[in-house]
């Protein structure tokens, strides 16, 4: 008897890496086959039946809920995320392109004024001249519509060529606003992770609908407009014109725009983990406005040094391999009782 | 369709079966060369009730242990036939290209 409940001990113990909707499914049921086929004296599970129900706990945990599963709402989010994040990029490229910001006059810095009388403002529709911009569109749209066919690999392996582009020459495109280079890097390194450790974007296009593209919507713009309260209050133009006004007017709208996708958001009843992924992508922006409120001079999204780009990308990355291990680790206090 | 899908399928044709009923039916069927363990065979069987191929049939409960009775449905019957009468004709056409060498030999 005691080796018999010992041995019985030790296959509970594997079934709690399911996923927790399987396990209250199907877990006295596997029990009882795996009891069965175990031969008369056997103490422990052996290594091959151990390494076999890991694996298969974490290919179900992988592929998400199945038909006798509750939802989940962090797969579903997850899942979501995969799907609207590429949407959400593409919309951020569309407003960056249609409402850019007008640098002011400059005539007393000679060489400022050449630059800007070439380029006098940041976004607008003369990005679509910069070849690299037209790139990065370019995958963007391609993730795009991979994601909404529902696939997951192909638009994985674009991301990642996407976020090496950025990163490699992003920098060096001065009239992409840097919010945004950062914002799309962040976001595509949580998306990348939702594609491995979610259900994919055709269970995210299976829970998404309007109200989804209302709120990312309202979500972009709240975005570019505090895109343009950075690029009005970042170096060198900080020394052109006292722009308070201006940065005033963005900040409260900003704002305004981010709690009007908050509150639809709570009144529809959204996905909240979702919500919680998308207001990760958006440390940059708290990390800039915690050093401008206490007066740093450090323009963290402008001119990032190694350690800021660490303490820029250090985040997302973490808050990835986290998704991607949580997904895939069982929760040892949610052991099935003996 | 993988040959351990097939085999489970092969083994629900002619009946319902539990857990492991299917496991040593499909070890029989394939002539002791395949042998499910429990977590292939669940994990083949959620994706075969997700795709709607199987469906559960009742539930006893036996020695104080939970069996689960798995069915094929309609679509599953149409599958399982499909893909036999596929590996049929492969096999067919196999032995058919095999029998002339070997006969001129």
């Amino acid at each position: 008897m005691t080796d018999s409940s010992g041995l019985e001990q030790g296959y509970r113990r594997l079934l709690g890496w399911y996923p927790r909707a399987f396990r209250r499914e199907h877990a006295d049921e596997i029990l009882a086959v795996l009891m069965s086929g175990a031969p008369e004296g056997q103490r422990r599970p052996r290594l091959a039946e151990s390494a076999d129900l890991v694996w298969s706990a974490l290919k179900m945990r992988l592929r998400g809920p199945g038909p006798a599963g509750e939802s989940r709402p962090w797969t579903d989010a997850l899942a979501l995320f995969s799907l609207v994040a590429p949407l959400f990029l593409l919309l951020l490229d569309v407003l960056v392109v249609a409402l850019p910001y007008r640098l002011p006059n400059v005539t007393s810095f000679p060489l400022v004024a050449q630059a800007l009388a070439r380029h006098p403002e940041i976004g607008g529709l003369s990005l679509l001249n910069v070849p690299l911009f037209d790139i990065t569109v370019g995958c963007g749209v391609i993730v795009a519509v991979l994601v909404l066919l529902g696939l997951r690999w192909i638009p994985l392996a674009v991301m990642a060529v996407s976020v090496v582009y950025w990163v490699a020459v992003g920098q060096s495109i001065p009239w992409i606003p840097y919010p945004l280079q950062l914002l799309t890097t962040g976001v595509y390194l949580l998306a990348a992770a939702a594609l491995i450790a979610s259900p994919g974007p055709r269970r995210g296009r299976q829970l998404a609908n309007w109200r989804y593209g209302v709120v990312l919507l309202v979500a972009a713009a709240a975005v570019q407009v505090s895109t343009l309260m950075y690029d009005a209050m970042r170096p060198p133009w900080l020394f052109l014109a006292p722009t308070t006004s201006r940065v005033t007017i963005y900040l409260v709208g900003s704002v305004g725009l981010a709690a009007v996708a908050v509150i639809l958001a709570v009144v529809w009843k959204l996905n909240r983990y979702l919500l919680l992924l998308l207001a990760v992508t958006f440390y940059p922006y708290a990390l800039q406005l915690a050093f401008a409120s206490t007066g740093g001079t450090t323009d963290l999204l402008g001119n990032p040094t190694p350690a800021h780009l660490t303490a820029l990308f250090l985040p997302p990355v973490l808050f990835a391999c986290g998704t991607v291990l949580a997904a895939v680790t069982p929760r040892r206090s949610r052991l099935l009782p003996s | 369709m993988q040959e351990a899908t097939f085999l489970i399928l092969t083994a629900l044709a002619t009946g319902s079966q539990h857990g492991y009923g299917i496991i040593t039916d499909v070890s029989q069927i394939s002539g002791g060369r395949v042998r499910l363990r429990a977590g292939t065979l669940y994990t083949a069987l959620d994706r075969l009730r997700t795709d709607e191929l199987i469906a559960v049939d009742r539930e006893e409960i036996v020695d104080n242990r939970l069996r689960r009775y798995y069915r094929l449905t309609p679509k599953g019957s149409e599958t399982l036939a499909a893909e036999a009468a596929r590996l049929q004709a492969n096999a067919a056409a196999a032995l058919s290209r095999l029998k002339p060498a070997g006969g001129t030999t």
